[in-house]
């Protein structure tokens, strides 16, 4: 087996990893495209596309009109027929124009045609709050797709697997919806293989082990619960194990059923609002495969049940260290 | 007349029990007064009465199970002098298609056992009862506005059930779900004991046993080719026709002598009076392990008896406690106690003195293993025991002692001749 230290690596921030994604299977693959809003000369909103207009032209990045159900219905046509398309979302909150193309064809088409059709499609959409956007910009929406069958939702937390979730996104013969967390997208660098290697879609990743308490989460809620359990640990002793779920449809059930029937306790956390939240989910896999493990209700630390706020009242809305640490203490001490 | 039938009191239900007559033949009843309880898998119902009358008949009875439309009771309609105005299921159904229903479910999702009660209990304690197979419902939690913790399972787990595994080994674990099965389904009273109840007296006295009595065990193994050979031999001569002897009818009998030599242990520590008071007669306990659970019938004048009369009893006893049909006098008077798990299996125990007793031994399996006799390798029948005594009345010296000489009699069966009465 490979490590790291057989490989050539580069330290890159995530939004760096997933340009290198890009180029790394534009590079592999002909057919394989950008398309998008401002993707081409512009380089992206977040410059997540930066350069590879000059690289692979025109053709291949294209920029297209601002009509975000024209982007997927593109891209759905394009993957029909053979294509490779990653369609960019400039964020999150503006897919609801496309949401129609998502669900009524590009989430159905396989079944519709009895697998005749097939849509390898990736649509990019960088989400989250914490970066100060306006309204709607920063919407954590996951759910409304983990809800819709036929579609895979990925959610990366650190520049490593970016990459090679964004690899195996492209490579996957289904539409995946792929989750950029803005907040991260330039606050965590680390080592980023320069090959192509990709990341197993629907496997959650430890994060770290511990016996006490498991503490699940995704994007960047990784590094808002690291935080909390790297103090707790240091404060009080309480061991954690850190889950980063990394894909949400389809949900990891091994990783959360073992780890929590291991701990006997369980913190979900997310941005998204509560109700009809991912973190739902996670919860009735451990109902259906941990129950008789349990040693304390599991808690959810999530967003509200409201809008993201404007900036003022942003970090108000998004769950804190603190929030997830007393999580922790109410289940290890229920 | 009327006949009131069994209906379908809940979602496509196709049978009952009768739980309850709530009333008599020659009772006058009121219209929708409820005349009978049903109990079905989910609910418990009762039954109203369609009309206003008398009860002419009573056709089922308490506890037996009537399928949907079977008649269950008469009745003579008030006024009616003579008319065959039929009743039938029809009219509760009537009512409760118009959304009056008189049909009083009350939702009991167990069968009705009073002192239940919601305990506070996470999931995790709760797996932890489940798997010593402990009802949560009996323990008193120390936790957190009374929850059960992990510890208060285990303390009940050690009160109350270590006692009858250890001493009985026996008790396979399937047979107490049978058996709690069994206590909640209608039977005719005079034959049950009920499961709970004997459950629950084991458990207080083996609590009360391994509470009060610090018990030690030691353990070792005897050579029974011997006797075993004996009995074949005995039992060749006896042909056919003969009934042939327990081994354990010998090792009672070894038992009786071997307590006649070391009388601290066929003796009552009465704590009351600060006495330790040995007895004069040889009565010897056997562990019957029967599906209610775990009994002690008694082997009178185990001293005075042959071998064969032992047997005899034995049996006798053995039986009555199968059938549980067991005598007071059966049950009382032990100075010693055996439980004979060898045929059930098992290599050692820890077994809990039947208190006030001062000490107690189990057989375990026979096997066949190489022994150095005569610095030979030989196969020979080894048999483990486990003595459990009371380290307040005896000490270890003298309970090794004990097993010693009870070894010896059973190495050397014609040795035992000499102390036969």
């Amino acid at each position: 087996m490979k490590t790291m230290a057989d490989v050539k690596t580069n330290k890159l921030t995530l939004v760096q990893a997933v340009t290198d994604g890009l180029r790394t299977m534009m590079k592999e693959h002909d057919d394989v495209l950008v398309l998008g809003e401002d993707v081409g000369k512009n380089g992206g909103v977040f410059r997540a596309t930066d350069g590879l207009v000059d690289e692979f032209g025109e053709d291949r990045i294209v920029d297209t009109p601002l009509a975000e159900a024209g982007i997927i219905g593109t891209s759905i046509g394009l993957a029909i027929n053979g294509f490779r398309p990653v369609a960019e979302m400039q964020f999150l909150g503006f897919i609801y124009p496309a949401y129609e193309q998502i669900m009524t064809h590009a989430s159905r088409i396989r079944t519709r045609t009895m697998s005749r059709f097939n849509v390898p499609m990736v649509i990019r959409a960088p989400y989250g709050a914490g970066i100060r956007a306006p309204e709607i910009h920063s919407d954590s929406v996951e759910a409304l797709f983990t809800h819709m069958p036929g579609i895979k939702v990925v959610v990366p937390s650190n520049p490593y697997d970016a990459k090679g979730l964004l690899i195996a996104s492209i490579e996957d013969p289904d539409p995946v919806l792929f989750m950029e967390p803005m907040r991260s997208y330039r606050s965590i660098k680390s080592d980023v293989p320069e090959e192509k290697y990709t990341v197993e879609l629907g496997k959650g990743a430890k994060v770290t082990e511990g016996d006490d308490v498991t503490v699940i989460a995704w994007g960047n809620m990784v590094a808002v619960a690291q935080k909390a359990v790297e103090k707790i640990e240091k404060e009080q002793g309480v061991s954690c194990e850190l889950l980063d779920l990394r894909t949400l449809y389809p949900l990891d059930k091994d990783i959360i059923a073992e780890s929590v029937m291991k701990t006997g306790r369980a913190v979900i956390v997310h941005e998204a609002p509560s109700t009809g939240g991912v973190g739902n989910d996670v919860l009735s896999i451990i109902n259906d495969n941990a129950f008789l493990y349990l040693r304390a209700p599991v808690e959810k630390v999530a967003g509200f049940d409201t809008p993201i706020p404007f900036f003022s009242l942003e970090e108000d809305y998004l769950p804190t260290p603190d929030r997830v640490l007393k999580s922790i203490e109410n289940v290890v001490t229920f | 007349m009327v006949e009131v039938k069994l209906h379908d009191v809940g979602e496509g239900m196709t049978e009952g029990e009768i739980s309850e007559f709530l009333v008599q033949v020659g009772d006058q009843v009121k219209i929708d007064q409820p005349l009978v309880e049903v109990q079905t898998d989910k609910v418990s119902a009762e039954l109203p009465s369609p009309v206003a009358g008398t009860v002419k008949e009573i056709r089922a009875e308490i506890g037996e199970v009537v399928t949907v439309g079977t008649t269950v009771l008469v009745l003579e309609k008030e006024g009616a002098s003579v008319d065959n105005d039929e009743q039938p299921e029809g009219q509760p159904k009537e009512k409760s298609a118009l959304g009056q229903t008189k049909v009083q479910m009350k939702i009991s999702r167990h069968q009705p056992t009073k002192n239940t009660h919601r305990v506070l209990a996470t999931p995790y304690t709760r797996r932890i009862a489940l798997e010593n197979r402990v009802d949560i419902e009996k323990i008193t939690g120390t936790g957190p506005a009374g929850r059960v913790m992990d510890d208060d399972v285990y303390r009940f787990v050690k009160g109350e059930q270590e006692a009858p595994a250890a001493s009985v080994a026996a008790e396979p674990v399937v047979e107490k779900d049978t058996a709690s099965k069994e206590s909640t389904l209608p039977q005719t009273p005079a034959k049950t004991i009920p499961y709970r109840g004997r459950r629950k007296q084991i458990g207080t006295k083996m609590t009360h046993s391994l509470q009060t009595i610090p018990h030690v065990t030691h353990f070792d193994e005897v050579d029974v080719t011997n006797v075993l050979a004996l009995r074949e031999e005995l039992k060749a001569e006896q042909g056919e026709s003969g009934s042939t002897v327990s081994v354990a009818a010998f090792f009672i009998k070894a038992l009786a002598i071997t307590l006649k030599d070391f009388p601290i242990f066929n003796a009552i520590l009465n704590e009351e009076k600060q006495e330790i008071q040995l007895q004069d007669a040889y009565n010897i306990g056997l562990a019957a392990d029967t599906d209610e659970g775990l009994i002690v019938p008694v082997v009178k004048s185990a001293d005075q008896k042959s071998i064969t009369e032992i047997h005899t009893e034995m049996k006798r006893v053995m039986k009555l406690a199968k059938e549980n049909k067991l005598s007071k006098a059966d049950l009382t008077g032990g100075t010693f106690t055996v439980s004979n798990v060898g045929p059930l299996g098992s290599v050692g125990a820890t077994p809990i003195i039947n208190h006030p007793e001062v000490a107690l031994i189990a057989f375990h399996k026979t096997k066949k293993m190489p022994v150095v006799r005569n610095d030979e390798i030989v196969i020979r029948s080894v048999m483990n025991l486990s003595m459990s005594f009371d380290h307040r009345v005896a000490d270890g010296a003298a309970a090794v002692a004990f097993t010693n000489r009870f070894a010896e009699l059973i190495e050397n069966p014609t040795k035992m001749m000499l102390e036969m009465v």
